[in-house]
C-alpha cells in the first residue's frame, strides 16, 4: 500500500499539476480581454481597469496562477463572470444531477455488460454468440447522441412511456426521478457497456483456457461454479482497468447527454461557460473533471492490486 | 505469443490485412462506408440543390421535390445531407493524419532516450485526462466555434492512441534480433530505428485508423449537438441531427436522413477495423 502511494501518487498529483497549468494558459490565450467584454462597449477605461484589477488581471501570470490554485485549495473559489452568481454554488448546482446521471450509467454499464460477457463467453450455441457479437458491435458503433434520438422517438414519441427530457430529484420524488433518469442513463451506459462486455468475454474466454479450469473441471466442479469462482475473477482485473478508463468517456458523454435530455447539470453549465465565454466556470470545470478523471484511474490501480495480489509495487 | 509475434511480421502481413478485409464483415464495413463517401463525394453531382437555399416549405415530408423533405427553414434535407457529408468527410480526413502523424513522432521521439520516454508519456496522461468533448469544449473555450476548432480537436484526440500503439509496437520490436543484428552490425540508432524497427511497427497503425476514423465521425457529430461545430449554415451530419432533435415529437422524418447516414459511417468504420483486426491476428 505504501509502496503503490509512493509509486502512482506522485505520477497522478503531476499530471494534476501540469493539467491545472495547461487549462490556466489554455484560457489565458484567448484573443481578447475578459474585463473589456465584461465592461460593456461602452465602458471607460477607468472602469475596464477597475474590473481589471479586482479580476486580478493585472497582475503577473504566476501570480494569477498561484492565487488560483490557492483559491481552489482554500475552497473559496470566486464569483463567475457572465453566467452570474457564485462559481462555487453553479456547481454545487449542478453536481447532483450529473453524479445521479454518470453514478446510474456507471451501474448500468456493469449490469449490461456482466450478463453479456458470461453468456458471450460460456455459450455453446453458435447464433446466441453471434447475437453477442452483433449486439457489443452495434452498440459500440452508434454514437451516444443517436442512440438518445432513437431512444426518444420510440419511447418517448412513438409509446409515450418516458419523459423526453427533464429531471427530478432522487429524494423528492424517486419514482418520477427514476422515470426521468432512465433513458439519459441507459444512453450514456451503453458505448461503455459494450466496450467493458468485450474486454470481459475475451478475459473469461482467456482464463476459462487455462489449466486450472481444466483440473477444476476434472475434479467434478461444476460449470457455472468455475465460471463465476474461478474464471470470472481472474478476468475482472484488467476489465476494471477498461471500466476506470471508461469513467473519463461517461464524463464527456454526460455533456452531450444532458443537453438531448435537458438534464440541468454540470455538462450543462460548462457548455454555457464555453458558449458565453464565463472563464472561471470553465476553468474550475475542466479542472474538476481532470481530479475526478485522475482520481478513478488512481482508485482503479488500486482495485487492480487488490483483485490480483500477485502484482505488487516495488 | 512468439508464434503471433512471428505471423505479425511475416511478409505476407499485406495478404493479411486485405484476407481481414475480405471476410463479411470487412466488406459490409467497406460496402458501408464506400456507400456513404460515395455518396458525399457526388453531391454535386446528384443534386443541383443548393444546401443553404431556404424554400417557402418547412418541414415538408419527402417528396419528388424533396426525396427526403425540408428542413425547419425549408431547405432541401436530401442536398443538404449529401453536403453534410462531404463536410464531415473533408474534417476528418484532415484532423486524422494530422493527429496520427503528431502522434507517431511523439512514439518516435520517446524511443530516443528515457527521459523523452518519461515527458512523452506523461504528455499522453494529460491528453487522456482530457476525454473527448472535454478536450472540445476546453479548445472551443480557446478559438470559439468553427471548422478549425473542431479538426483541432479530432487531431488532439487521435494523438494518444497512434502514439501509444506506435511506442509498444517499438518496444517489442526493437528487441528483437534483426534489430540487434542491425545495431552490431555498425547501423546508427536513427537508422536502426527508421530503417528497421519503425516499418516492422507500424502494422497495428492500420486499425488505429479505422478506430480513429469513426472517432472523428462521433465527435465531429457530438461538437455540432453542442453548437460548437461547423459554422452555421454550412451542413454537417451532426448540425443536421442537432437540429432535428427540436421537431422529434412532430416531424420524426426529419431526423431519419441524418441518423441513418451517421451510423452507417461509424458502423463501418469499427466493421472495417474488426475485419482488418481479426485478419492480423489470425
Amino acid at each position: 500500500m505504501r509502496t503503490f502511494l509512493l509509486k502512482r501518487l506522485p505520477s497522478a498529483l503531476l499530471v494534476l499539476l501540469l493539467a491545472s497549468f495547461a487549462v490556466f494558459l489554455i484560457l489565458r490565450l484567448i484573443p481578447g480581454d475578459p474585463a473589456t467584454s465584461l465592461a460593456g462597449p461602452d465602458a471607460s477605461p477607468e472602469t475596464v481597469a477597475a474590473i481589471r484589477s479586482q479580476l486580478g488581471l493585472d497582475q503577473p501570470l504566476f501570480s494569477q496562477y498561484a492565487g488560483w490554485l490557492g483559491r481552489l485549495l482554500s475552497g473559496d473559489i470566486g464569483p463567475s463572470y457572465a453566467i452570474g452568481g457564485q462559481v462555487a454554488d453553479l456547481i454545487g448546482d449542478g453536481l447532483g444531477a450529473t453524479t445521479q446521471l454518470t453514478l446510474g450509467a456507471l451501474l448500468l454499464v456493469v449490469l449490461i455488460a456482466l450478463p453479456l460477457a458470461v453468456v458471450g463467453a460460456t455459450t455453446r450455441s453458435r447464433p446466441v454468440a453471434a447475437v453477442v457479437q452483433a449486439v457489443t458491435t452495434g452498440v459500440l458503433a452508434v454514437p451516444p447522441f443517436v442512440t438518445g434520438v432513437l431512444l426518444v422517438l420510440v419511447f418517448a414519441v412513438s409509446l409515450g412511456l418516458l419523459p423526453a427530457g427533464g429531471h427530478e430529484s432522487l429524494l423528492r420524488e424517486p419514482d418520477l426521478a427514476v422515470q426521468y433518469l432512465a433513458m439519459p442513463a441507459v444512453c450514456l451506459a451503453l458505448p461503455s457497456a459494450a466496450v467493458l462486455a468485450r474486454y470481459l468475454k475475451d478475459g473469461i474466454e482467456r482464463a476459462l483456457a487455462e489449466d486450472y479450469v481444466r483440473t477444476a473441471t476434472a475434479l467434478g466442479v461444476s460449470r457455472r461454479r468455475i465460471v463465476w469462482r474461478h474464471a470470472l475473477p481472474n478476468a475482472l482485473p484488467s476489465a476494471i482497468t477498461v471500466l476506470g478508463l471508461q469513467v473519463g468517456q461517461l464524463i464527456a458523454g454526460a455533456v452531450l447527454v444532458e443537453r438531448i435530455f435537458a438534464w440541468p447539470g454540470l455538462g450543462q453549465l460548462i457548455e454555457q461557460g464555453v458558449i458565453r465565454r464565463d472563464y472561471p466556470v470553465v476553468q474550475d470545470l475542466l479542472l474538476l473533471v481532470v481530479a475526478v478523471y485522475v482520481t478513478v484511474q488512481l482508485l482503479t490501480d488500486l482495485a487492480y492490486t487488490w483483485l490480483d495480489p500477485r502484482i505488487r509495487w516495488e | 505469443m512468439t508464434t503471433a509475434t512471428l505471423t505479425l511480421k511475416s511478409p505476407r502481413v499485406r495478404g493479411r490485412h486485405l484476407s481481414g478485409l475480405l471476410t463479411w464483415r470487412g466488406l459490409t464495413g467497406l460496402a458501408l462506408v464506400g456507400a456513404v463517401a460515395l455518396a458525399g463525394l457526388l453531391a454535386p453531382l446528384l443534386t443541383d440543390t443548393d444546401p443553404n437555399a431556404q424554400g417557402p416549405l418547412a418541414l415538408a415530408g419527402p417528396s419528388a421535390d424533396h426525396p427526403f423533405g425540408t428542413d425547419d427553414l425549408g431547405r432541401d434535407l436530401y442536398s443538404r445531407v449529401l453536403h453534410g457529408i462531404g463536410t464531415d468527410l473533408t474534417l476528418i480526413l484532415t484532423a486524422v493524419p494530422i493527429g496520427a502523424l503528431l502522434g507517431c513522432s511523439a512514439a518516435l521521439l520517446a524511443a530516443t532516450s528515457r527521459w523523452a520516454d518519461l515527458a512523452v508519456q506523461r504528455a499522453f496522461d494529460l491528453l487522456l485526462a482530457f476525454p473527448g468533448l472535454i478536450l472540445g469544449l476546453a479548445v472551443t473555450a480557446v478559438l470559439g466555434p468553427g471548422r478549425w476548432p473542431v479538426v483541432i480537436v479530432i487531431a488532439l484526440a487521435e494523438i494518444p492512441g497512434f502514439g501509444r500503439q506506435l511506442r509498444a509496437g517499438i518496444l517489442v520490436q526493437r528487441e528483437r534480433e534483426y534489430a540487434l543484428a542491425a545495431r552490431v552490425g555498425g547501423s546508427s540508432p536513427a537508422r536502426v530505428l527508421l530503417r528497421h524497427v519503425l516499418p516492422n511497427a507500424v502494422d497495428p497503425l492500420v486499425v488505429q485508423t479505422a478506430v480513429a476514423l469513426s472517432l472523428g465521425v462521433f465527435i465531429e457529430g457530438a461538437m455540432s449537438f453542442l453548437g460548437l461545430g461547423v459554422r452555421p449554415p454550412e451542413p454537417t451530419l451532426g448540425s443536421i441531427l442537432s437540429q432535428s432533435v427540436a421537431y422529434l415529437t412532430t416531424d420524426p422524418a426529419f431526423a431519419a436522413a441524418p441518423l441513418a447516414a451517421t451510423t452507417a459511417l461509424v458502423l463501418g468504420f469499427t466493421l472495417i477495423a474488426e475485419a482488418l483486426n481479426r485478419g492480423i491476428r489470425r
